[in-house]
């Protein structure tokens, strides 16, 4: 039914399922991401990747909640979220919604104009913000995100380009709970686009296949394009770039910062969220976006 | 298309990366050595996303 060149193998369904879960158990175990006992709170798009997860986290026997955000981006987010709540329906698993424009005011689009960034940061900022604060308010442990292998080795890849140093050193499938900020997780690691797309085909789970029409032309998008056309010719290289990176240059990138002043660390004066100014990058987002 | 054609050929003829693409058949998924007939219908879905989840 499906290969996987990297493996060197090729699976029927019901081995190609448990080759899913396994590889996640392994990204689990290998990288301590949660216990047994943890509330896990699975960042859900209506994708393909955050629907695999938490079908699988929620097959492992994790007590996983879904937290779905609506961007306010038109016909794209009607239809994200409608794939969420029919996912959680079947699974009959809880799903926490945030909408961005009913709660805050602003769609990503025009808080992205508003405040001259491109909407995949303005995006991006807005998530990172509100899964931390959905999870503290929730009582969560972890937040799981549906970052897969491809995701990350895009991402390692455009870092290193520009050799992002400071990024560099904070690339990792775990970032610890610290300073107001809930334990972050990606338990897809170890799995790529085309398996996360295969295990819903396979498990008959409906995800939205239209990319967000924010994102066309995007750098992450030829990033993907440029690692494929490697991966084509060499399977595993994806892998290995990722993989090896962790184990033998990770840490000296960290190292490389260890050095520099730790940033303190305040309360924002707006939503108490951690932050370096006085109002955090959210708020301030916010604020732009309701006085363009 | 004509057939019989072998998955990766169609693809490597429409100049699409098999690393970024599923090819459904009916209701499953087809390798790519898989031959495609006159008659047969499939799906070639992008599995590429541009943004994080």
């Amino acid at each position: 039914m499906i290969e996987l060149r990297r493996h060197n193998a090729a699976f029927c369904r019901d081995c190609f399922l448990h080759h899913s879960r396994e590889q996640v158990r392994k990204a689990i175990d290998d990288f301590e991401m949660m216990g047994p006992g943890d509330r896990v709170l699975v960042a859900v798009s209506g994708g393909k990747d955050s629907l695999a997860l938490w079908d699988i986290l929620l097959d492992l026997g994790y007590a996983a909640d879904g937290l779905y955000l609506g961007l306010g981006i038109g016909e794209y987010s009607a239809d994200s979220a409608h794939h969420a709540r029919a996912f959680a329906t079947r699974r009959e698993a809880r799903l926490v919604e945030v909408d961005i424009p009913a709660e805050f005011g602003f769609d990503i689009p025009t808080g992205a104009r508003a405040a001259k960034r491109a909407p995949c940061s303005a995006c991006g900022l807005s998530k990172r913000h509100l899964f931390n604060q959905a999870a503290l308010d929730g009582g969560y442990d972890v937040v799981a995100t549906g970052h897969n292998l491809d995701d990350e080795a895009a991402v390692l890849f455009g870092n290193t380009l520009r050799w992002n140093v400071d990024y560099l050193s904070r690339q990792r499938p775990v970032l610890p709970a610290e300073r107001g900020f809930v334990k972050k997780v990606k338990p897809l690691v170890r799995l790529g686009e085309r398996e996360m797309a295969a295990y819903c085909v396979l498990t008959g789970i409906d995800y939205i296949v239209e990319e967000c029409p924010m994102a066309a032309g995007n750098k992450h998008l030829g990033y993907k394009e440029a690692l494929n056309a490697i991966e084509v010719d060499s399977p595993g290289a994806k892998a290995a770039f990722y993989f090896e990176f962790l184990d033998k240059a990770a840490h000296r990138f960290e190292a490389a910062t260890m050095g520099e002043a730790e940033v303190e660390l305040r309360s924002c004066s707006s939503c108490g969220a951690p932050t370096t100014g006085d109002v955090c990058a959210f708020c301030k987002l916010v604020a732009r976006a309701a006085t363009p | 298309m004509k057939g019989p054609l072998r998955v990766h050929r169609l693809l490597e003829r429409l100049d699409i990366n098999r690393e970024s693409v599923l090819v459904v058949r009916g209701d499953t998924l087809v390798t790519g050595d898989a031959l495609l007939e006159d008659t047969d219908e499939i799906e070639v879905r992008p599995v590429i996303s541009g943004g994080s989840s």
